[in-house]
Protein backbone atom coordinates (compact mmCIF):
# COMPACT_ATOMS: atom_id res chain seq x y z
CA UNK A 1 0.00 0.00 0.00
CA UNK A 2 1.41 3.42 -0.93
CA UNK A 3 2.29 6.12 1.53
CA UNK A 4 -0.23 8.77 2.52
CA UNK A 5 0.81 12.36 3.05
CA UNK A 6 0.77 13.96 6.49
CA UNK A 7 0.46 17.74 6.89
CA UNK A 8 1.20 18.49 10.51
CA UNK A 9 1.03 21.87 12.27
CA UNK A 10 1.52 21.17 15.92
CA UNK A 11 3.80 23.99 16.91
CA UNK A 12 2.02 27.13 15.82
CA UNK A 13 -1.68 27.53 16.51
CA UNK A 14 -3.10 28.48 13.14
CA UNK A 15 -5.89 30.78 12.02
CA UNK A 16 -9.28 29.45 10.92
CA UNK A 17 -8.66 30.85 7.43
CA UNK A 18 -5.41 28.95 7.01
CA UNK A 19 -6.55 25.68 8.61
CA UNK A 20 -9.82 25.49 6.71
CA UNK A 21 -8.20 26.51 3.41
CA UNK A 22 -5.67 23.70 3.72
CA UNK A 23 -8.52 21.26 4.50
CA UNK A 24 -10.57 22.31 1.48
CA UNK A 25 -7.54 21.73 -0.74
CA UNK A 26 -7.16 18.11 0.43
CA UNK A 27 -10.02 16.44 -1.54
CA UNK A 28 -9.30 18.70 -4.51
CA UNK A 29 -5.71 17.53 -4.55
CA UNK A 30 -6.86 13.90 -4.64
CA UNK A 31 -9.32 14.37 -7.49
CA UNK A 32 -7.46 16.90 -9.65
CA UNK A 33 -3.81 16.63 -8.71
CA UNK A 34 -3.24 12.89 -8.31
CA UNK A 35 -2.39 13.05 -4.62
CA UNK A 36 -2.72 10.02 -2.33
CA UNK A 37 -4.90 10.53 0.78
CA UNK A 38 -3.77 13.44 2.95
CA UNK A 39 -4.14 13.64 6.73
CA UNK A 40 -3.93 17.13 8.23
CA UNK A 41 -3.38 17.34 12.00
CA UNK A 42 -3.23 20.76 13.59
CA UNK A 43 -4.26 23.13 16.36
CA UNK A 44 -6.41 26.22 15.83
CA UNK A 45 -6.11 29.53 17.58
CA UNK A 46 -9.08 29.96 19.95
CA UNK A 47 -11.99 29.94 17.55
CA UNK A 48 -15.63 29.08 16.96
CA UNK A 49 -16.44 27.36 13.68
CA UNK A 50 -19.98 26.79 12.45
CA UNK A 51 -21.17 24.14 9.99
CA UNK A 52 -21.61 25.02 6.32
CA UNK A 53 -25.37 25.49 6.58
CA UNK A 54 -25.63 27.03 10.04
CA UNK A 55 -26.84 30.52 10.86
CA UNK A 56 -23.65 31.97 12.38
CA UNK A 57 -25.45 34.94 13.93
CA UNK A 58 -27.94 32.64 15.66
CA UNK A 59 -25.27 30.18 16.77
CA UNK A 60 -22.69 32.60 18.17
CA UNK A 61 -22.51 35.73 20.28
CA UNK A 62 -20.23 37.46 17.84
CA UNK A 63 -19.70 40.48 20.12
CA UNK A 64 -18.37 38.19 22.85
CA UNK A 65 -16.14 36.40 20.34
CA UNK A 66 -14.64 39.73 19.29
CA UNK A 67 -14.23 40.93 22.90
CA UNK A 68 -12.43 37.74 23.87
CA UNK A 69 -10.27 37.53 20.77
CA UNK A 70 -11.95 34.35 19.56
CA UNK A 71 -11.97 33.94 15.77
CA UNK A 72 -15.14 32.79 14.05
CA UNK A 73 -15.60 31.24 10.66
CA UNK A 74 -17.66 28.77 8.60
CA UNK A 75 -16.31 25.40 7.49
CA UNK A 76 -17.31 23.52 4.34
CA UNK A 77 -18.55 20.36 6.10
CA UNK A 78 -21.87 19.79 7.83
CA UNK A 79 -22.92 19.67 11.48
CA UNK A 80 -22.97 22.22 14.26
CA UNK A 81 -20.67 24.67 16.02
CA UNK A 82 -17.31 23.54 17.35
CA UNK A 83 -15.13 25.51 19.74
CA UNK A 84 -11.47 24.99 18.95
CA UNK A 85 -8.37 25.96 20.89
CA UNK A 86 -4.96 24.93 22.20
CA UNK A 87 -6.17 21.65 23.69
CA UNK A 88 -8.45 20.50 20.89
CA UNK A 89 -7.11 18.31 18.07
CA UNK A 90 -8.20 19.52 14.65
CA UNK A 91 -8.22 16.82 11.98
CA UNK A 92 -8.83 17.22 8.26
CA UNK A 93 -8.69 14.24 5.93
CA UNK A 94 -8.92 14.11 2.15
CA UNK A 95 -9.73 10.56 1.10
CA UNK A 96 -11.50 8.76 -1.71
CA UNK A 97 -14.77 7.02 -0.80
CA UNK A 98 -13.48 3.95 -2.66
CA UNK A 99 -10.25 3.82 -0.63
CA UNK A 100 -9.60 0.18 0.37
CA UNK A 101 -10.56 -0.22 4.00
CA UNK A 102 -13.33 2.38 3.85
CA UNK A 103 -16.82 0.99 4.40
CA UNK A 104 -19.43 1.96 1.85
CA UNK A 105 -22.21 4.49 2.25
CA UNK A 106 -22.44 7.53 4.49
CA UNK A 107 -22.84 5.49 7.65
CA UNK A 108 -19.94 3.27 6.62
CA UNK A 109 -17.63 6.24 6.13
CA UNK A 110 -18.44 7.65 9.57
CA UNK A 111 -18.09 4.19 11.13
CA UNK A 112 -14.68 3.63 9.54
CA UNK A 113 -13.23 6.99 10.52
CA UNK A 114 -14.73 6.79 14.01
CA UNK A 115 -13.05 3.44 14.45
CA UNK A 116 -9.69 5.08 13.69
CA UNK A 117 -10.24 7.65 16.43
CA UNK A 118 -11.62 5.05 18.87
CA UNK A 119 -8.51 2.94 18.36
CA UNK A 120 -6.29 5.96 18.97
CA UNK A 121 -8.21 6.76 22.15
CA UNK A 122 -7.93 3.15 23.30
CA UNK A 123 -4.16 3.28 22.83
CA UNK A 124 -4.16 6.35 25.07
CA UNK A 125 -6.21 4.50 27.70
CA UNK A 126 -9.68 5.87 26.92
CA UNK A 127 -12.55 3.53 25.96
CA UNK A 128 -14.78 5.38 23.52
CA UNK A 129 -17.80 4.24 21.53
CA UNK A 130 -19.45 5.45 18.33
CA UNK A 131 -23.06 6.50 18.63
CA UNK A 132 -25.18 6.98 15.55
CA UNK A 133 -25.45 10.58 14.36
CA UNK A 134 -21.71 10.81 14.20
CA UNK A 135 -20.42 11.41 17.72
CA UNK A 136 -17.76 9.60 19.69
CA UNK A 137 -18.63 9.22 23.35
CA UNK A 138 -17.10 7.98 26.57
CA UNK A 139 -19.62 6.77 29.15
CA UNK A 140 -22.27 8.58 27.17
CA UNK A 141 -20.38 11.91 27.11
CA UNK A 142 -19.19 13.41 23.83
CA UNK A 143 -15.42 13.47 23.35
CA UNK A 144 -15.18 14.09 19.59
CA UNK A 145 -17.34 15.51 16.83
CA UNK A 146 -17.23 14.37 13.21
CA UNK A 147 -18.49 15.86 9.97
CA UNK A 148 -17.89 15.37 6.26
CA UNK A 149 -18.67 16.54 2.76
CA UNK A 150 -18.45 14.77 -0.56
CA UNK A 151 -16.37 17.13 -2.66
CA UNK A 152 -14.70 16.75 -6.05
CA UNK A 153 -15.40 13.46 -7.87
CA UNK A 154 -15.29 10.71 -5.21
CA UNK A 155 -13.04 12.57 -2.78
CA UNK A 156 -14.43 13.53 0.59
CA UNK A 157 -13.32 16.02 3.18
CA UNK A 158 -13.66 14.61 6.68
CA UNK A 159 -13.38 16.83 9.74
CA UNK A 160 -12.99 15.81 13.36
CA UNK A 161 -12.39 17.68 16.59
CA UNK A 162 -11.10 15.71 19.55
CA UNK A 163 -11.21 17.19 23.04
CA UNK A 164 -7.96 16.86 24.96
CA UNK A 165 -9.13 19.55 27.37
CA UNK A 166 -11.94 22.07 27.06
CA UNK A 167 -13.02 25.47 28.36
CA UNK A 168 -16.77 25.14 29.05
CA UNK A 169 -17.20 28.66 30.52
CA UNK A 170 -15.72 30.10 27.30
CA UNK A 171 -18.15 28.05 25.22
CA UNK A 172 -21.10 29.24 27.30
CA UNK A 173 -19.98 32.83 26.91
CA UNK A 174 -19.57 32.84 23.13
CA UNK A 175 -22.36 30.52 22.00
CA UNK A 176 -26.01 31.39 22.03
CA UNK A 177 -27.86 28.88 24.20
CA UNK A 178 -31.50 27.98 24.60
CA UNK A 179 -32.91 29.96 27.58
CA UNK A 180 -31.68 27.99 30.60
CA UNK A 181 -33.48 28.63 33.86
CA UNK A 182 -30.53 29.04 36.21
CA UNK A 183 -27.19 30.63 35.56
CA UNK A 184 -25.15 27.66 36.76
CA UNK A 185 -27.37 25.13 35.06
CA UNK A 186 -25.65 25.76 31.77
CA UNK A 187 -22.29 24.66 33.11
CA UNK A 188 -23.73 21.53 34.72
CA UNK A 189 -25.71 20.69 31.62
CA UNK A 190 -22.64 20.75 29.42
CA UNK A 191 -20.22 19.17 31.88
CA UNK A 192 -22.57 16.18 32.03
CA UNK A 193 -22.62 15.93 28.25
CA UNK A 194 -18.97 16.39 27.34
CA UNK A 195 -15.72 14.86 28.45
CA UNK A 196 -12.05 15.18 27.53
CA UNK A 197 -9.03 12.92 27.34
CA UNK A 198 -7.54 14.79 30.31
CA UNK A 199 -10.65 14.19 32.41
CA UNK A 200 -10.75 10.53 31.49
CA UNK A 201 -7.08 9.93 32.25
CA UNK A 202 -7.03 12.08 35.35
CA UNK A 203 -3.86 13.86 34.22
CA UNK A 204 -2.53 16.12 31.47
CA UNK A 205 -1.33 14.67 28.20
CA UNK A 206 0.92 16.19 25.54
CA UNK A 207 -0.84 17.10 22.29
CA UNK A 208 1.98 15.40 20.36
CA UNK A 209 1.17 12.11 22.13
CA UNK A 210 -2.44 12.34 20.96
CA UNK A 211 -1.38 13.24 17.39
CA UNK A 212 0.98 10.29 17.31
CA UNK A 213 -1.74 7.88 18.47
CA UNK A 214 -4.01 9.11 15.67
CA UNK A 215 -1.27 8.69 13.07
CA UNK A 216 -0.57 5.10 14.19
CA UNK A 217 -4.26 4.26 14.16
CA UNK A 218 -4.70 5.53 10.58
CA UNK A 219 -1.73 3.43 9.46
CA UNK A 220 -3.09 0.32 11.17
CA UNK A 221 -6.64 0.75 9.87
CA UNK A 222 -5.75 1.41 6.25
CA UNK A 223 -2.51 -0.56 6.05
CA UNK A 224 -0.66 2.53 4.88
CA UNK A 225 2.26 4.61 6.02
CA UNK A 226 2.34 8.38 6.55
CA UNK A 227 5.05 10.62 5.22
CA UNK A 228 5.44 14.15 6.55
CA UNK A 229 4.89 16.59 3.71
CA UNK A 230 3.83 20.15 2.93
CA UNK A 231 1.47 21.61 0.35
CA UNK A 232 3.19 21.92 -3.03
CA UNK A 233 2.95 24.92 -5.37
CA UNK A 234 -0.31 23.74 -6.98
CA UNK A 235 -1.90 23.13 -3.58
CA UNK A 236 -0.58 26.40 -2.21
CA UNK A 237 -2.27 28.29 -5.05
CA UNK A 238 -5.60 26.61 -4.34
CA UNK A 239 -5.25 27.25 -0.62
CA UNK A 240 -4.81 30.95 -1.29
CA UNK A 241 -7.89 30.89 -3.53
CA UNK A 242 -9.97 29.24 -0.78
CA UNK A 243 -8.71 31.79 1.73
CA UNK A 244 -9.72 34.67 -0.50
CA UNK A 245 -12.99 33.22 -1.81
CA UNK A 246 -14.20 31.71 1.47
CA UNK A 247 -12.45 32.16 4.77
CA UNK A 248 -11.53 35.84 4.54
CA UNK A 249 -14.75 36.66 2.71
CA UNK A 250 -17.68 38.03 4.78
CA UNK A 251 -20.14 36.71 2.17
CA UNK A 252 -19.00 33.16 2.96
CA UNK A 253 -18.71 33.65 6.72
CA UNK A 254 -22.12 35.32 7.04
CA UNK A 255 -23.78 33.23 4.33
CA UNK A 256 -27.57 33.22 4.41
CA UNK A 257 -27.80 29.77 2.82
CA UNK A 258 -29.11 27.98 5.89
CA UNK A 259 -32.40 26.89 7.40
CA UNK A 260 -34.08 29.29 9.84
CA UNK A 261 -32.89 28.90 13.43
CA UNK A 262 -35.16 28.78 16.47
CA UNK A 263 -34.46 28.17 20.15
CA UNK A 264 -36.93 27.43 22.90
CA UNK A 265 -37.78 25.42 25.97
CA UNK A 266 -40.75 23.54 27.31
CA UNK A 267 -41.79 21.98 30.61
CA UNK A 268 -44.13 19.11 31.35
CA UNK A 269 -45.23 17.71 34.71
CA UNK A 270 -45.26 13.93 34.48
CA UNK A 271 -45.72 11.01 36.92
CA UNK A 272 -41.94 10.55 36.70
CA UNK A 273 -41.17 14.16 37.63
CA UNK A 274 -40.81 17.53 35.95
CA UNK A 275 -39.40 17.36 32.42
CA UNK A 276 -37.57 20.36 30.97
CA UNK A 277 -36.57 20.37 27.32
CA UNK A 278 -34.19 22.86 25.70
CA UNK A 279 -34.20 22.84 21.94
CA UNK A 280 -32.36 24.44 19.00
CA UNK A 281 -33.99 23.95 15.63
CA UNK A 282 -32.45 24.35 12.17
CA UNK A 283 -35.56 24.64 10.02
CA UNK A 284 -37.55 21.55 10.92
CA UNK A 285 -34.48 19.66 12.16
CA UNK A 286 -33.37 19.24 15.77
CA UNK A 287 -29.87 20.68 15.92
CA UNK A 288 -29.38 20.47 19.69
CA UNK A 289 -31.54 19.17 22.50
CA UNK A 290 -31.13 18.95 26.26
CA UNK A 291 -33.44 16.82 28.39
CA UNK A 292 -33.32 17.88 32.05
CA UNK A 293 -35.61 17.92 35.08
CA UNK A 294 -36.07 16.23 38.45
CA UNK A 295 -36.72 12.71 37.17
CA UNK A 296 -34.58 9.62 37.81
CA UNK A 297 -32.24 8.54 35.02
CA UNK A 298 -28.54 8.26 34.20
CA UNK A 299 -26.26 10.62 32.27
CA UNK A 300 -25.55 7.83 29.80
CA UNK A 301 -29.25 7.20 29.08
CA UNK A 302 -30.13 10.88 28.75
CA UNK A 303 -27.21 11.46 26.39
CA UNK A 304 -28.24 8.43 24.33
CA UNK A 305 -31.78 9.77 23.99
CA UNK A 306 -30.52 13.23 23.06
CA UNK A 307 -28.05 11.81 20.57
CA UNK A 308 -30.79 9.76 18.88
CA UNK A 309 -32.65 12.99 18.15
CA UNK A 310 -29.82 15.28 17.01
CA UNK A 311 -29.93 16.17 13.32
CA UNK A 312 -33.27 14.44 12.81
CA UNK A 313 -36.68 15.77 11.85
CA UNK A 314 -38.76 17.35 14.63
CA UNK A 315 -42.07 15.86 13.49
CA UNK A 316 -43.97 13.83 16.10
CA UNK A 317 -43.64 10.67 14.04
CA UNK A 318 -39.88 10.98 13.64
CA UNK A 319 -39.30 11.93 17.29
CA UNK A 320 -41.23 8.87 18.45
CA UNK A 321 -39.50 6.70 15.89
CA UNK A 322 -35.99 7.77 16.88
CA UNK A 323 -36.67 7.62 20.63
CA UNK A 324 -38.19 4.13 20.26
CA UNK A 325 -35.04 2.90 18.51
CA UNK A 326 -32.97 3.45 21.68
CA UNK A 327 -35.67 3.29 24.36
CA UNK A 328 -35.59 0.64 27.08
CA UNK A 329 -37.80 0.25 30.14
CA UNK A 330 -37.27 2.84 32.86
CA UNK A 331 -34.61 4.80 30.96
CA UNK A 332 -36.38 7.68 32.63
CA UNK A 333 -38.24 6.22 35.61
CA UNK A 334 -42.02 6.55 35.27
CA UNK A 335 -41.89 7.98 31.72
CA UNK A 336 -42.65 6.60 28.28
CA UNK A 337 -41.87 7.66 24.69
CA UNK A 338 -45.21 9.43 24.03
CA UNK A 339 -44.81 11.58 27.17
CA UNK A 340 -41.24 12.52 26.34
CA UNK A 341 -42.32 13.29 22.78
CA UNK A 342 -45.09 15.56 24.10
CA UNK A 343 -42.56 17.55 26.13
CA UNK A 344 -40.25 17.92 23.12
CA UNK A 345 -43.13 19.09 20.93
CA UNK A 346 -44.02 21.65 23.60
CA UNK A 347 -40.46 23.03 23.45
CA UNK A 348 -40.70 23.06 19.66
CA UNK A 349 -43.96 24.98 19.79
CA UNK A 350 -42.38 27.55 22.13
CA UNK A 351 -39.32 27.82 19.89
CA UNK A 352 -41.42 28.48 16.80
CA UNK A 353 -43.88 30.82 18.58
CA UNK A 354 -41.91 32.50 21.38
CA UNK A 355 -44.60 35.10 22.04
CA UNK A 356 -47.35 32.53 22.64
CA UNK A 357 -45.42 30.48 25.14
CA UNK A 358 -47.29 27.42 26.35
CA UNK A 359 -45.70 26.05 29.52
CA UNK B 1 -43.11 0.64 -8.66
CA UNK B 2 -40.11 -1.66 -8.45
CA UNK B 3 -38.65 -2.94 -5.23
CA UNK B 4 -34.96 -3.79 -5.51
CA UNK B 5 -33.48 -5.19 -2.31
CA UNK B 6 -35.83 -3.09 -0.21
CA UNK B 7 -35.37 0.11 -2.20
CA UNK B 8 -38.20 1.63 -4.20
CA UNK B 9 -36.81 2.33 -7.69
CA UNK B 10 -39.72 3.06 -10.05
CA UNK B 11 -39.33 1.53 -13.52
CA UNK B 12 -40.32 4.60 -15.48
CA UNK B 13 -37.47 6.78 -14.14
CA UNK B 14 -33.90 7.22 -15.34
CA UNK B 15 -31.13 7.09 -12.72
CA UNK B 16 -27.71 8.72 -12.46
CA UNK B 17 -25.02 6.74 -10.62
CA UNK B 18 -24.78 9.54 -8.03
CA UNK B 19 -28.37 8.71 -6.99
CA UNK B 20 -30.32 11.46 -8.72
CA UNK B 21 -33.33 10.45 -10.82
CA UNK B 22 -34.97 11.96 -13.88
CA UNK B 23 -38.61 11.79 -14.94
CA UNK B 24 -39.42 12.92 -18.47
CA UNK B 25 -42.55 15.04 -18.72
CA UNK B 26 -43.00 16.15 -22.33
CA UNK B 27 -40.19 18.67 -22.94
CA UNK B 28 -38.97 18.94 -19.37
CA UNK B 29 -37.19 16.70 -16.88
CA UNK B 30 -38.14 16.53 -13.20
CA UNK B 31 -35.18 15.71 -10.92
CA UNK B 32 -34.87 14.34 -7.40
CA UNK B 33 -32.85 11.93 -5.24
CA UNK B 34 -33.65 8.22 -5.15
CA UNK B 35 -34.96 6.09 -2.30
CA UNK B 36 -31.59 4.44 -1.73
CA UNK B 37 -30.00 7.83 -1.11
CA UNK B 38 -32.69 9.07 1.27
CA UNK B 39 -32.66 5.85 3.30
CA UNK B 40 -28.88 5.87 3.54
CA UNK B 41 -28.59 9.61 4.25
CA UNK B 42 -31.32 9.83 6.89
CA UNK B 43 -33.27 12.99 7.65
CA UNK B 44 -32.42 15.76 5.21
CA UNK B 45 -31.50 19.01 6.97
CA UNK B 46 -30.91 21.44 4.10
CA UNK B 47 -30.87 21.59 0.31
CA UNK B 48 -28.56 24.17 -1.30
CA UNK B 49 -29.99 24.74 -4.75
CA UNK B 50 -28.79 26.60 -7.85
CA UNK B 51 -30.73 29.50 -9.33
CA UNK B 52 -33.46 29.25 -11.92
CA UNK B 53 -31.96 30.05 -15.30
CA UNK B 54 -28.63 28.36 -14.53
CA UNK B 55 -27.30 26.00 -17.18
CA UNK B 56 -26.00 22.60 -16.08
CA UNK B 57 -24.14 19.77 -17.80
CA UNK B 58 -25.00 16.11 -17.35
CA UNK B 59 -23.21 14.84 -14.23
CA UNK B 60 -22.37 18.36 -12.99
CA UNK B 61 -22.89 19.08 -9.31
CA UNK B 62 -25.84 21.46 -9.27
CA UNK B 63 -26.73 21.35 -5.59
CA UNK B 64 -25.67 20.17 -2.15
CA UNK B 65 -27.76 18.20 0.33
CA UNK B 66 -27.04 18.06 4.06
CA UNK B 67 -28.22 15.12 6.13
CA UNK B 68 -27.04 14.91 9.71
CA UNK B 69 -23.37 16.02 9.49
CA UNK B 70 -22.83 14.88 5.92
CA UNK B 71 -23.02 17.11 2.85
CA UNK B 72 -23.67 15.21 -0.36
CA UNK B 73 -24.03 16.19 -4.00
CA UNK B 74 -26.98 16.60 -6.32
CA UNK B 75 -25.70 15.73 -9.81
CA UNK B 76 -27.70 16.84 -12.83
CA UNK B 77 -28.91 13.70 -14.64
CA UNK B 78 -29.22 15.63 -17.91
CA UNK B 79 -27.86 18.84 -19.41
CA UNK B 80 -30.02 21.91 -19.86
CA UNK B 81 -31.45 24.97 -18.15
CA UNK B 82 -32.93 24.86 -14.66
CA UNK B 83 -36.42 26.25 -15.09
CA UNK B 84 -38.06 25.52 -11.73
CA UNK B 85 -37.11 24.76 -8.12
CA UNK B 86 -39.30 23.03 -5.56
CA UNK B 87 -39.99 25.93 -3.19
CA UNK B 88 -41.77 23.67 -0.69
CA UNK B 89 -38.37 22.25 0.26
CA UNK B 90 -37.49 25.62 1.81
CA UNK B 91 -39.98 24.90 4.58
CA UNK B 92 -39.82 21.12 4.70
CA UNK B 93 -36.77 19.23 3.46
CA UNK B 94 -38.36 16.13 5.00
CA UNK B 95 -40.40 15.81 1.79
CA UNK B 96 -37.32 14.20 0.19
CA UNK B 97 -37.47 11.48 2.85
CA UNK B 98 -41.24 11.10 2.93
CA UNK B 99 -41.95 11.15 -0.80
CA UNK B 100 -38.71 11.12 -2.84
CA UNK B 101 -40.46 10.63 -6.21
CA UNK B 102 -43.45 12.85 -5.52
CA UNK B 103 -43.56 15.93 -3.30
CA UNK B 104 -39.82 15.57 -2.68
CA UNK B 105 -38.83 16.46 -6.24
CA UNK B 106 -36.02 19.01 -6.27
CA UNK B 107 -35.82 20.85 -9.59
CA UNK B 108 -36.91 20.82 -13.21
CA UNK B 109 -34.53 21.02 -16.19
CA UNK B 110 -35.36 21.99 -19.77
CA UNK B 111 -33.06 19.48 -21.48
CA UNK B 112 -30.69 20.44 -24.28
CA UNK B 113 -29.76 16.96 -25.53
CA UNK B 114 -32.17 14.48 -24.01
CA UNK B 115 -31.95 11.84 -26.71
CA UNK B 116 -28.18 11.88 -26.71
CA UNK B 117 -27.87 11.67 -22.93
CA UNK B 118 -30.57 9.21 -21.83
CA UNK B 119 -28.34 6.31 -22.80
CA UNK B 120 -25.86 7.37 -20.12
CA UNK B 121 -28.45 6.83 -17.38
CA UNK B 122 -29.69 3.58 -15.80
CA UNK B 123 -33.22 2.56 -16.70
CA UNK B 124 -35.22 -0.55 -15.86
CA UNK B 125 -34.60 -3.40 -13.44
CA UNK B 126 -31.92 -5.06 -15.58
CA UNK B 127 -29.71 -2.00 -15.27
CA UNK B 128 -30.65 -1.04 -11.72
CA UNK B 129 -30.44 -4.40 -9.95
CA UNK B 130 -26.67 -4.82 -10.52
CA UNK B 131 -26.09 -1.19 -9.44
CA UNK B 132 -28.03 -1.64 -6.18
CA UNK B 133 -26.35 -5.01 -5.60
CA UNK B 134 -22.93 -3.47 -6.09
CA UNK B 135 -23.61 -0.65 -3.63
CA UNK B 136 -24.89 -3.07 -0.99
CA UNK B 137 -22.12 -5.59 -1.57
CA UNK B 138 -19.36 -3.02 -1.10
CA UNK B 139 -20.78 -1.99 2.26
CA UNK B 140 -21.13 -5.59 3.42
CA UNK B 141 -17.61 -6.52 2.32
CA UNK B 142 -16.02 -3.69 4.21
CA UNK B 143 -18.14 -4.42 7.30
CA UNK B 144 -17.03 -8.05 7.18
CA UNK B 145 -13.37 -7.00 7.02
CA UNK B 146 -13.72 -4.77 10.08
Amino acid sequence: MGAWRLFKNTGDHISTALGLSIDDTLPLSLSAHGSPPILHLYIFKPSAIVGKYQDIEAALRLDRCRDRGVEYNRRSTGGGTVIMGPKVVALGLGIDIDQPGMRGGIRGIFETLSTVLMQALEDLGVEAAFVPKNDLVVEGKKIAGLSAALEAEKAILFHASLLVDFDIPLMLDIMNQPPLKMSDKGYNCFSQRMTTITEQLGHDIEMETVFRAIEVSFCNTFGSSLEIDEPDTWEDRHMREFTQRRYNNPEWIFSHKHPRSHMGSGMLKTPGGLLEIYLSLAGNTIERIMITGDFFSTTRDINLLESSLKWTSSTQQKIEEHLSEVWSDDMIYGLDVPTLTEAILRAKENALNPLQKAV
Amino acid sequence: MADIKGYDMPDELYYHEEHSWARIEENRVVVGMNDMFQKEAGDIVFVDLPDEGDDVEQGEVCGKIQSRKWIGKLCAPVSGEIIELNEELEDDTGLINQDPYGKGWILIIEPSDLEGELGNLMHGQDALAPFVDQEIQRTEEERAKA
